[in-house]
């Protein structure tokens, strides 16, 4: 029986799960089909779950029971760095090849009592650590609109899965871009979440204050479901956000959005993706919105910022690879022995650069030039961004400032692909929500993206103005 | 940067590497830190911006709630013995009668 995949969403496939027109299971061999046609190429599936018959009679016998929800028997992919009870998860790294998740995390736990099928883990950047999913230390995974190119990262198997119509939705993260980025390059909508919206409980972790759970979906009302699905309170971390508090008064839409007119002008953005822009903001004016052009002259120096405050707690969090309580373990003559052999032998090339990066960032002599400097420009970012949201709903950008670019092409130059962030930093330093939306292909087919970002706990603003801009793409 | 001061970062963040790849990292930091080293620069943006005029103090909001503060819970066992011992074993490199087993420290 042949699913229409391409078109599919979340409400549609609901709907037909009520009506009839196929069920959960029928769904599920759909997309298992297409990962057998076409994952080995692609490689956006590390592992596919040996326990998706068990998830799909828990699914059906929800619709029996009445208990089914809008999420009940989805599909979907979930990046290799959120943790499934019983499931390996490896942050695609060798040092975790074969650990196996005591615990399930927060989001997993919410879709789990919806009854949503987690198919498999995604491909990814080793640790997190790049925007090309080519660190990862199980191969790289391929751009589905051109193979030849890549799908972006970190979450690029998450990408690479939902728009290879292998999954109805996915799950990644976001350190910086990871979700929106990979979402420009493979045609997808994309959010990165206010920070401390969705628990990191379960989430192999990168930066600390930086790093939210983000959704990938084939449209903006897909997002917002999800969203919605694995936003909350979690008391095991520290950093999510009570319920009193999120119930902030929200601002009505004033139907403004403020363009960063100097952030544009840098050298090393591609000429399609500005007249993309362009036209994008031709769209909003169109659909009613005042888009103006701002100065907010702090917000170019967030990438500068995040590769000092990122590599930092980098080598504070990946401390615990010591081959000791879990992952790869080498023998050693002493103790020491062990760490430095697991650790070498255990993570990739760049994850062995940026811990060096964090250390040398924090070590006595550097901490204040580097560490403590970043911190306040951090402040300074934010409150300009506050200060702006006083006269706006949000700022738009192009997603990345270049098409998905070619495997290999950045692998030299670490600053070059470091660059493939510049515009997705901003959020990410400022604790806010912004998400990425498909605005249209060049002539070979490639995607462009943009993004839009919003004040503090303002996904809402998010979602309607990138419900009017794709009625108009 | 030279090859004796990454060895130096190598040794404190407990990763054995080649000559050879530490040679690599230290050519890769000089134009990582001239990025990152703008961060002095924009320092000077620091315009000042009054912390009152940054919160919204309707309904009765105090400038006070919106400041950082530690989240602590009691210091008290949340799980009854034994209860994920084996459970987190079965992923240890190296057990003895339900302990992990590391070499000699002292």
């Amino acid at each position: 029986m042949k699913i229409d995949l391409k078109n599919l969403s979340i409400e549609k496939a609901h709907d037909s799960f009520k009506n009839g027109s196929f069920t959960i299971r029928e769904l599920v061999d759909e997309y298992l089909d297409m990962i057998k046609e076409k994952n080995s190429n692609i490689n956006a599936y590390l592992e596919i779950y040996n326990d998706i018959d068990e998830q799909v009679k828990k699914a059906e016998e929800m619709f029996k029971a009445g208990t089914a929800t809008l999420l009940t028997g989805i599909p979907i992919a979930v990046k290799d760095i959120i943790l499934i009870k019983g499931h390996i998860a490896s942050a695609a790294s060798k040092i975790l090849e074969n650990y196996t998740a005591t615990y399930d995390s927060f989001v997993i736990e919410k879709l789990k009592k919806q009854g949503v099928i987690f198919l498999g883990r995604t491909n990814m950047d080793e640790f997190a650590m790049g925007s090309s999913t080519e660190t990862s230390a199980y191969g790289v995974t391929r751009n589905p609109h051109d193979t030849t190119r890549v799908p972006g990262g970190s979450s690029g198997g998450s990408a690479a899965a939902l728009a290879a119509d292998m999954s109805l939705a996915s799950l990644g993260t976001e350190t910086c871009g990871s979700v929106r980025q990979p979402a420009s390059f493979c045609g997808l909508v994309g959010l990165r979440t206010t920070y401390g919206s969705v628990s990191r409980s379960g989430i192999i972790a990168m930066g600390s204050s930086l790093d939210q759970v983000g959704p990938f979906g084939k449209n903006v009302n897909d997002v917002e479901i999800l969203f919605n699905a694995i936003t909350g309170y979690d008391p095991k971390d520290s950093t999510s956000i009570p319920e009193e508090m999120r119930m902030i008064k929200k601002e009505p839409i004033k139907k403004r959005i403020g363009v960063p007119r100097n952030f544009l002008s840098g050298e090393g953005i591609d000429k399609e993706i500005l007249k993309n822009f362009e036209e994008s903001c031709e769209k909003l004016k169109k659909a009613g919105y005042e888009v103006v052009d701002v100065d907010l002259p702090s917000i170019k120096y967030s990438l500068a910022v995040y590769y000092i405050i990122m590599p930092a707690e980098v080598s504070s969090n990946l401390a615990r690879y010591d081959g000791i309580r879990y992952g790869l373990s080498e023998k050693g003559d002493n103790l020491l022995d062990v760490y430095k052999k697991s650790r070498a032998k255990g993570f990739g090339k760049e994850a062995r650069r940026r811990i060096l990066l964090g250390t040398f960032i924090l070590s006595h002599g550097y901490y204040d030039a580097y560490y403590n400097t970043a911190l306040k420009v951090r402040q300074i970012i934010k409150d300009e961004l506050f200060n702006f949201f006083k006269d706006f709903d949000a700022f738009i950008t192009p997603t990345a400032p270049t098409l998905p670019f070619k495997l290999g092409e950045k692998m030299d130059d670490p600053m070059a692909m470091y660059l493939s962030d510049i515009f997705s930093a901003p959020a990410n330093l400022a604790d806010i929500p912004a998400i990425s939306i498909p605005s249209g292909k060049t002539e070979s087919g490639l995607p462009f993206g943009i993004q839009i970002t919003a004040p503090f706990l303002r996904e809402d603003i998010l979602f309607t103005i990138g419900k009017d801009f794709e009625k108009r793409v | 940067m030279q090859l004796e001061d990454i060895r130096k970062l190598a040794n404190m963040a407990r990763v054995d590497m080649s000559d050879e790849e530490m040679k690599g990292i230290a050519k890769d930091f000089d134009p990582i830190l001239a990025y990152v080293g703008q961060v002095q620069e924009a320092l000077k943006l620091n315009k000042k911006i009054a912390r009152q005029d940054l919160v919204d103090t309707s309904e009765g909001k105090k400038p006070e709630d919106y400041f950082l503060y530690n989240v602590m819970r009691e210091d008290v066992a949340t799980n009854k013995r034994d209860e994920y011992t084996e459970n987190i074993l079965k992923d240890a490199p190296d057990t003895q009668d339900g302990f992990l087993k590391v070499k000699q420290i002292l």
